[in-house]
């Protein structure tokens, strides 16, 4: 159907018009329901993604005993909080989570594989699977953070951390100033995949 | 190690000719219509009426004769328009409905009453 619609300018509203079409006649025929993609796109939108570790960065932000707790433990940390099922199991049982500190910055890699811990980060981005990122990151660290636009200084201790099927690591990010009046939700919305890879850092909004 | 389907099914197109658009972690759709494909595809792969790999190839297929078709100029590239050819493509082939039903549903404009 789809070579008599590709010209036209109206091609958004076409495409809307076939799926409605597509998805009516499914629905009509029993072969699915009309509740059918949100309960499939839920997986994505609700269950497994970077809230759940945005929820879990900003405990660690508001109860340092937490973030000790995390550091030292990360599933048996991750269990106390009411995150969906399942986030200690897939991949999440293998979780390990590092945190930044003054003098300290964590970056997360996976030299060998796709290992990405997604239950915490969701999907992956384009460049984290590139060779050239996984290799240059691993060999000059400071540089591919720097062009990131994340220049560190170097008084700070650049530690590099290699994802394997046996451990996926994430990074705490450091609180940001001028954040101590937000409540444990409001820092939720701070805490962004890009700075869980530590290749960012968490900024007030 | 249990791996849930959606899961691997995303995670299969990574890095792949028919990787998703994503934007800070989550899969990333520009309209309605085009989560409703993605949830659509990824349903019927899930329930078994066909597999994600078959419905894969025809995504690939229909890239690839997009960029054929368009050597030079990108600018009206749209994945999910692609990804909504391969999934009449597949719901045709695998005879869950037909080519003649989907064009007598087709109105355009109006909302159809589900």
């Amino acid at each position: 159907m789809s070579e008599r619609f590709k010209y036209r300018d109206d091609r958004e509203a076409y495409s809307a018009a076939r799926v409605r079409a597509l998805e009516a006649l499914l629905i009509k025929k029993g072969i699915i329901t009309d509740r059918t993609v949100n309960t499939v796109l839920e997986f994505f939108e609700t269950k497994m993604g970077p809230f759940n570790g945005a929820k879990i960065v900003a405990r660690a932000w508001v109860d340092p005993t937490f973030k000790e707790r995390l550091v030292a433990d990360t599933p048996k940390a991750i269990a106390e909080l009411d995150l969906p099922d399942g986030m200690a199991g897939a991949e999440g049982e293998h979780m390990r989570a590092v945190a930044n500190a003054p003098g300290v910055h964590n970056l997360i890699i996976c030299t060998l594989c796709s290992c990405y811990p997604w239950p915490v980060l969701g999907l992956p981005p384009y460049w984290y699977k590139d060779p050239t990122f996984r290799s240059r990151a691993a060999r000059e660290p400071r540089a591919v953070l720097a062009e990131f636009g994340l220049p560190i200084s170097e008084d700070v201790e650049v530690k590099v951390w290699d994802s394997s099927a046996q451990i996926r690591w994430f990074v705490v990010p450091e609180r940001p100033s001028g954040t101590e009046g937000l409540s444990e939700t409001e820092l939720e919305a701070l805490v962004t995949p890009e700075a869980m890879m530590g290749v960012a850092v968490a900024k007030a909004a | 190690m249990l791996t849930q389907f959606e899961h691997f099914a995303v995670t299969e197109m990574l890095g792949q000719p028919d990787s998703p658009p994503r934007a800070n972690g989550t899969l990333c759709f520009g309209s309605e219509w085009e989560r409703t494909s993605f949830g659509i595809a990824l349903a019927l792969a899930k329930e078994g009426y066909f597999e994600w790999d078959d419905f894969r190839d025809e995504l690939i297929a229909s890239i690839r004769r997009w960029e054929d078709e368009h050597p030079a100029d990108y600018s009206s590239w749209n994945y999910y328009d692609q990804f909504l050819t391969a999934l009449e493509s597949a719901v045709v082939k695998t005879n869950l409905l037909t080519a003649s039903e989907l064009r007598e549903f087709f109105t355009l404009g109006d909302q159809v009453n589900q």
